[in-house]
């Protein structure tokens, strides 16, 4: 039974949580608030669209190239981490899945920009790895060509949340009963029937997780596009910066920030929905 | 359906060896029960004849198939599991139909057999419910449905009835029991529950330790248990060590002069609350007087605690008595289970199967 508080009691609990609130409005809801409040206002104080028709008009061919770099890589983040997730939980051999199980967590403890550091001398026209096919006698130094660019963009942020979203799914997986990947064998499933039948459409929630704050992640990060790309088309982050470095425009920076928190915000939604219509369907 | 035969079966975890050289056979339409305590390795068996455990030496047969060496999905033998282990996200019809769906039925037989199997399981109308909405009972009736689904050669149930409550642990047990006459499936039975193995099963395993103690009729076992351990565990609750020397005990038995481990159920003993009389009036193998130490009601009868020197000896009896009222305790022949041991001093415990083993049953009837 909950007991009821009486509206004297609740002001004592008001005065318990008013520090930790306190912070959060001070260190986060502020910030926000200001930032949205500078996307859509003069200098002045009067409401505009200005900034937003202003970040549009130059950088919507970045924000499409975000929103593609973005999905293309939690899609490819998503097959992936399913594979290796379902290798450790049904991979009959057992040292293999053990030494899976430890190697996919390293990316966990590397910082975003010495992956894109580490991905620039890896990947570039005359890198490591290009090295690497040329020294195998697999290409000529004529053929090598360079990842920089879109391509090396979604390499390191799928190579990057591998780690994380591998680390959620695989705990989903582990925390379903070993019997119904028992009950299913027995009767005649095979291991690929068992992954897409029995483990996938119950792991799906923890999915959606991973891959929305993925989606969030990519979307935050400056380095890699600053670091791997190549200039042009380049993400909303790196436009982000130039605005506030070589301008000081606060205004349209904001602005671009708040198409980013809309983006991000309509894939969240769009998650939620999904999740209510399957609770709904139970 | 067909019979299983077990041969010289080995198999562990790791470097852990669990069962050692288990032998059994499981005639056609017969159910067998694997009883013994917890830990003692009867899932491991089960999970090594489902293939989920690799057999390390012997093998299994499923009617004339050697089937030790398949793996899981080849081995047509299913589990009824504790946990029911049905999914969750699928409905009852789908569950049920699973196995027919991975083998490529056509929908109108997997229609007509999970109709038929929901009749038969009585669960009739909940063919679309989600799994999540049934109770324990109906859930483990979906999940026996599911495992009989694809005609297995072998059902293998293990404690189906644990996570399920009193009342309706008895209902499922004996569905469980009239669905097994009716299509006569060839099961093994795991329980630590030694009165549902009597209930249920055709023939009895004790299994301790990881080796089979003793294969029997249910009544074979219950009256004529082969090794101390079998005795204890089913039922045979009060144990003494001869020779006692002490004038309270008196056996009658031919071997008197050995070291025996005897041991009886509290039901069997004869509690009568006159001092010891010489003239028996019936041919008592075993008249052991005392006083009453405690006195507990178990509803059709009490349960009288009677101590006897160090000794404390259970007894049922059809009245409280108060403590320290002095009783004689009288034990039929044939209600007594007698061991020799063979080396003098040789403390055997019901859990050490070394001592147990060098044993020779030696019962008196
Ligand atoms: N996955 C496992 N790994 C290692 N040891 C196990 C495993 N499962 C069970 N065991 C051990 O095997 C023994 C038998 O277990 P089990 O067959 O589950 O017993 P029971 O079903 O009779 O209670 C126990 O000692 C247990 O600790
Ligand atoms: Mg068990």
């Amino acid at each position: 039974m909950r007991q009821t508080t009486s509206p004297n009691q609740l002001k004592n609990h008001l005065w318990l949580i008013a520090p930790a609130a306190l912070m959060v409005g001070i260190f986060f809801l502020y910030p926000l608030c200001f930032s949205l409040y500078s996307a859509i206002t003069l200098d002045s104080g009067e409401f505009t669209l200005a900034h937003l028709n202003k970040a549009f008009e130059l950088y919507s061919k970045d924000i499409l190239f975000t929103i593609i770099i973005v999905l293309i890589s939690v899609a490819i983040l998503a097959v992936l981490s399913i594979t290796i997730a379902a290798l450790i939980t049904l991979s009959p051999f057992r040292s293999l899945s053990k030494t899976l199980g430890f190697l996919y967590r390293l990316p966990l403890f590397i910082p975003f920009i010495v992956t894109a550091q580490m991905m620039r001398t890896f990947l570039a026209k005359n890198g490591l790895m290009n090295n690497a096919f040329v020294a195998s006698g697999l290409l000529t130094p004529m053929d090598t060509v360079s990842f920089l660019g879109w391509s090396g963009i979604i390499i390191t942020f799928v190579w990057k949340q591998l780690a994380f979203s591998t680390l959620l799914i695989s705990g989903a997986m582990a925390a379903l009963d070993d019997s119904q990947i028992r009950a299913a064998r027995n009767l005649g499933a095979s291991r690929f029937r068992i992954l897409f039948q029995i483990i996938l459409p119950q792991i799906v929630p923890t999915l959606g997780v991973a891959m929305v704050l993925s989606i969030v992640t990519m979307m935050s990060v400056l380095s890699v596009p600053l670091m791997i790309g190549t200039g042009s088309p380049t993400m909303m982050t790196a436009d982000m910066a130039f605005r506030i470095n070589s301008y000081g425009d606060y205004h349209v920076a904001n602005a671009l920030g708040l198409v980013s928190y809309c983006i991000c915000a309509g894939l969240a939604w769009f998650y939620l929905r999904q999740n209510l219509k399957e609770k709904g369907a139970n | 359906m067909a019979h299983l035969h077990i041969k010289n079966l080995q198999a562990g975890y790791g470097k852990k060896l669990i069962l050692d050289n288990i032998n059994l056979t499981v005639e056609q339409g017969e159910m067998i029960a694997l009883l013994g305590p917890s830990g003692c390795g009867k899932t491991t068996l089960l999970n090594a004849l489902c293939g989920f455990v690799p057999v390390r030496h012997g093998e299994i047969f499923a009617g004339n198939r050697a089937v030790s060496q398949l793996p899981a999905e080849k081995r047509n033998i299913t589990m009824v599991f504790q946990s029911y282990a049905l999914w969750p996200h699928m409905t009852v019809a789908q569950n049920i139909g699973y196995g027919l769906k991975v083998q490529k039925a056509k929908r109108a037989d997997i229609d007509a057999r999970v109709a038929e199997l929901l009749r038969i399981v009585k669960l009739d109308g909940l063919e679309h419910e989600k799994v999540t909405a049934l109770s324990g009972g109906q859930r483990q009736r979906v999940a026996l449905a599911r495992a009989l689904a694809i005609r297995p050669d072998v059902l293998v149930l293990d404690e189906p009835l644990s996570n399920l409550d009193a009342k309706v642990r008895l209902s499922v047990r004996h569905e469980i029991k009239a669905l097994q006459k009716q299509l006569g499936f060839t099961s093994l039975i795991v329980t630590h529950d030694q009165e549902e193995a009597l209930v249920m099963a055709d023939r009895i395993a004790v299994l301790n330790q990881g080796k089979i103690e003793q294969i029997g009729t249910p009544e074979e076992i219950y009256h004529h248990p082969s090794t101390p351990f079998v005795a204890d565990f089913m039922g045979a609750e009060n144990h003494i060590e001869w020779p006692i020397h002490d004038d309270a005990f008196s056996l009658n038995l031919s071997n008197h002069d050995d070291q025996l481990d005897i041991y009886f159920r509290s039901e069997s003993a004869v509690l009568s609350a006159q001092p010891k009389s010489e003239s028996t009036d019936f041919n008592a193998g075993l008249i052991i007087s005392g006083h009453v130490e405690q006195s507990v009601f178990f509803g059709n009868n009490y349960q009288i605690s009677v101590r006897c020197g160090k000794h404390t000896i259970q007894a049922d009896h059809n009245q409280n008595l108060p403590e320290h009222t002095p009783v004689t305790l009288r034990i039929p022949i044939d209600a007594l289970h007698v061991f020799a041991k063979k080396e003098k001093h040789s403390d055997h415990q019901k859990t050490n199967i070394v001592s147990a083993k060098s044993m020779r049953m030696n019962h008196v009837c």
